[in-house]
């Protein structure tokens, strides 16, 4: 079968920044073709061409034969080339069926935008693709991020595109829906339609995918048919090297004295009754099935959830109604959040300002600040975590996922807090920095941190976490540590009630 | 990297119960009901105080003296959908009564001449509004600042204190009734009619949309330029309206009369539920904020109390609307998660 999608020697440069070199990528109808790299090997760049949202610099593109070269995304959608980047384009205040038809709105003879009929079409693609279940007259900004997600696959999916773009599309959707989007693109593939599915999760590849393309520093490295290569020598590709362990040594450096305890913590229905220690020195890992309390456990912690029960900080007894109480200097909490892009970062402002944003005080001097010693806090930092800025005064939206990460961890560091909340720190981010942010974690806790870790991937709390305590239900299922430390007991755990009712 | 592969069923969408449902549904729809309940509750107090309130003579009154507020917080409607502001309707009020009253003569063809030139006026200084707000990347509250300042001078120059005259005819205007509905009342049923036409067409939908979230509606492929020339130049359009509609009432042009109503339109728009970030709200929350607006005038006139105090109870109503609003979205917002 020929490829229906040929793309050579595609370049783009941004002023004297090469974002794409060489990027090649033939792909045929009726396959899933994952597209992997490291954040910063060009993927985005790449699709975003394909997508009509930037023009490359040189390059061919062929679509089913014809010479592909739009200026805009409407123009590539015409062609049938249809992207769901992890940026939504989204309308809070539209209902779910308005956004899915949002531009391509059916009219009525009036002119006006037929609501009977947008409702009936959504229904129906909801129908065709098995949808998890979401009311297309809702208004979005009800709807949970997993669920404003699928919608945005479905904005995609109305327009019977020939070419789906997937990018990181599983990483805001809970295990189901992952489930759901997996088969979703096998069954696309088996209608005819190529999926181009750009993942940091190698099992998902591996599931769907027909073949996959390798980017390493914005040229295509290798290309392979799926069943016929291995993680390892993907991933050496993908890093140009063999991979050094993803994981650190992990010593035990705990010590006896408690950080942080929880007594009969609760949060409205979510979490019940919750009693939990954090050692100095321990990576304490938190796991569970999506929804069951591990958000409103970190939320309460930091103050941005309101709780019962007693909380001790180094012994203390101290309520957090608010993040101000919690981030309070050396004996304070801070939070890695969620949702970086929205509530970790200011991306209109520079690396330096991200940092010192919450530590002013640090280098401030009779009410004015002192710009030398706020530039050594900054440069140890970025040092420290080795961040990959042009300068300090770079605007933080501009870095890659991963920098963005770091940014968000000297953030938290510079607080001096000891004690650290780290929800899915390393979501969306590429297996080098992954690997990077481990063995920082690991050295904190060395240096007498006491560090809360929540992840959904299971194997790093398996590897990386000292003990993990397990939720269902917002209570606490398990703690378990050394053997008992595994995948297969923690999905037990999170699973099964192993507890006498 | 194993990912977790099923979850149980517990969280699996199912409906509401019923109570829970029509709680939210209720709250949903907050915004709008406020001023609703308010109106009753004006109406209610006001009809004790005098007879003859509940009357179509009454309604007949009440949408001649509000129908230049409500034109004008109609172009404002569509602006703060928009998530901008537009305080040049007050220069735009102003010029328009002024050129009416300077250039219409004895009626006739010069007078509807002169009233489309207008209305394309207001069209052309919005649409001016726009650009500049799009192009320059300047904020709507101090492009439309200098072009109220711009336009109320211009109006000054025309016609430095109030006067001019106008035909009879036009005068006759609110005079006139069918079906015992004077004229504004049809007048309000049309604009009503173009509302609920306008917000279903594709640039009624995309106006809400980029008030919502400018960056998906861009990302959609709205063009940010066609829109501010969309929005802006309806509302000079409606200022427009609003200024030909005012010299049927007054008989006069005054160069001074329109900053009267830019706060007011505001307001009217925000008691109706209109909210100031932008997206959500509708005319017809509007229309009620105004119309809540004129019974507290009638009322203060009726007490015969002080006229000041009719923009203290006005304030007092604005602050107990956003307030209710606010609570009703903060509850919400606990309903659901």
């Amino acid at each position: 079968m020929p490829d229906f999608l040929e793309a050579l020697s595609v370049a783009k440069r941004y002023g004297g920044i090469v974002a794409l070199s060489d990027a090649t990528l033939k792909a045929r109808s009726g396959e899933v073709h994952a597209l992997l790299g490291e954040n910063g090997a060009g993927k985005s760049t790449f699709i975003q061409i394909l997508a009509g949202a930037v023009r490359a610099d040189s390059g061919s593109i062929t679509l089913g034969g014809e010479r592909f070269a739009v200026r805009n995304p409407e123009e590539a959608q015409r062609l049938g080339v249809a992207a769901v980047f992890q940026e939504l384009s989204l309308i809070p205040d539209l209902t779910v069926a308005e956004n899915i038809f949002f531009r391509r709105e059916p009219l009525s003879p009036l002119r006006t935008a037929r609501a009977g009929a947008m409702r009936e079409a959504t229904a129906e693609l909801f129908a065709r693709y098995r949808f998890p279940a979401i009311r297309p007259d809702q208004e979005l900004r009800r709807l949970t991020l997993a669920e404003r997600q699928v919608v945005e696959i479905a904005k995609a999916l109305a327009r019977d595109p020939r070419v789906l773009i997937l990018d990181e599309a599983t990483s805001a959707l809970a295990p189901r829906e992952t489930e759901w989007l997996l088969g979703l693109s096998r069954d696309l593939a088996a209608e005819g339609k190529l999926v181009i599915y750009i993942s940091h999760r190698l099992g998902e590849v591996r599931r769907i995918a027909d073949r996959v393309t390798v980017f390493r520093n914005g040229a295509t490295v290798a290309a392979y048919d799926t069943a016929s290569v291995d993680d390892d020598t993907i991933i050496a590709d993908m890093l140009g090297r063999q991979m050094e362990r993803l994981y650190p040594e992990r010593r035990n450096t705990t010590t006896g004295r408690i950080a942080l305890s929880v007594k009969g913590l609760s949060v409205e229905n979510r979490l019940a009754d919750l009693d939990l220690d954090l050692r100095e020195g321990e990576v304490l890992g938190v796991a569970g099935l999506q929804g069951h309390g591990q958000r409103e456990l970190f939320q309460a912690l930091f103050g941005a959830a309101r709780a019962s029960g007693a909380i001790e900080v180094w012994g203390k007894p101290r309520t957090i109604r608010s993040p101000r109480d919690a981030l309070s200097g050396r004996d304070g909490l801070a939070l890695v959040p969620e949702d970086r892009r929205n509530h970790g970062l200011l991306l209109a402002k520079s690396v330096r300002e991200n940092l010192t944003l919450s530590v002013v005080k640090r280098f401030t001097r009779f009410g004015l600040t002192d710009p030398k010693r706020e530039a050594k806090l900054v440069d140890d930092m970025i040092a420290q975590l080795r961040i990959k800025a042009g300068s300090p005064e770079q605007a933080a939206g501009t870095l890659s996922g991963g920098n963005q990460q770091k940014v968000i961890f000297g953030k938290m560091l510079l607080t001096d807090a000891r004690i650290l909340l780290l929800y899915d720190p390393t979501r969306g981010i590429d297996v080098g920095t992954k690997g990077e942010i481990f063995t920082l974690m690991r050295d904190l806790a060395a240096r007498g941190y006491a560090i809360l870790f929540y992840s959904s991937d299971l194997a790093e709390l398996v590897h990386v976490a000292d003990r993990v305590a397990v939720l269902r239900y917002g209570r606490l299922a398990a703690i378990l540590e050394g053997a008992e430390n595994s995948e297969h007991q923690i999905l037990r755990a999170a699973m099964i009630d192993t507890r006498a009712a | 990297m194993t990912m977790i592969a099923s979850e149980p069923g517990e969280h699996a969408a199912r409906p509401p119960s019923a109570p829970a449902r029509w709680r939210g549904w209720l709250l949903d729809r907050a915004s709008l009901l406020i001023p609703c309940l308010m109106l009753l509750a004006l109406l209610a107090v006001y009809g004790s105080m005098r007879e003859g309130v509940f009357t179509l003579d009454e309604l007949n009154l009440d949408t001649a003296a509000a129908m230049t507020l409500m034109l004008a917080a109609t172009g404002q409607t569509i602006v703060l959908l928009r998530g901008g502001i537009d305080l040049s309707i007050g220069g735009m009020i102003s010029l328009g009564t002024v050129i009416a009253a300077t250039q219409f003569g004895d009626g006739g063809a010069t007078t509807l001449l002169w009233s489309v030139l207008i209305v394309l006026l207001g069209a052309v200084v919005g649409m001016l509004n726009g650009a500049l707000i799009t192009v320059l990347r300047l904020q709507p509250f101090l492009v439309t600042l200098a072009t109220w300042s711009i336009l109320a001078g211009t109006a000054l120059i025309i016609l430095p204190i109030d006067g001019g005259s106008l035909p009879s005819g036009w005068m006759a205007f609110g005079s006139g009734s069918w079906l015992g509905l004077a004229s504004p009342v049809w007048l309000l049923i049309l604009l009503l009619a173009f509302w609920f036409w306008f917000k279903r067409t594709r640039t009624g939908i995309a106006i809400k949309a980029t008030g919502s979230n400018e960056r998906s509606a861009f990302l959609s492929g709205v063009s940010p330029l066609a829109i501010n020339l969309w929005t802006y130049g309806l509302s000079g359009v409606f200022a427009a309206l609003a200024a030909l509609y005012l010299t049927t009432q007054t008989g006069a042009g005054s160069p001074t009369i329109g900053k009267d109503y830019i706060l007011p339109s505001v307001a009217a728009a925000v008691i109706g539920g209109i909210s100031l970030f932008g997206g959500r709200g509708g005319l017809v929350g509007t229309i009620i904020g105004a119309y809540i607006l004129t019974i507290i005038g009638n009322l203060v006139f009726v007490l015969s109390i002080s006229s000041y105090w009719q923009p203290i109870a006005s304030g007092v109503i604005l602050l107990i609307a956003v307030l209710a609003s606010s609570l009703a979205e903060k509850s919400s917002r606990r309903n659901l998660s």
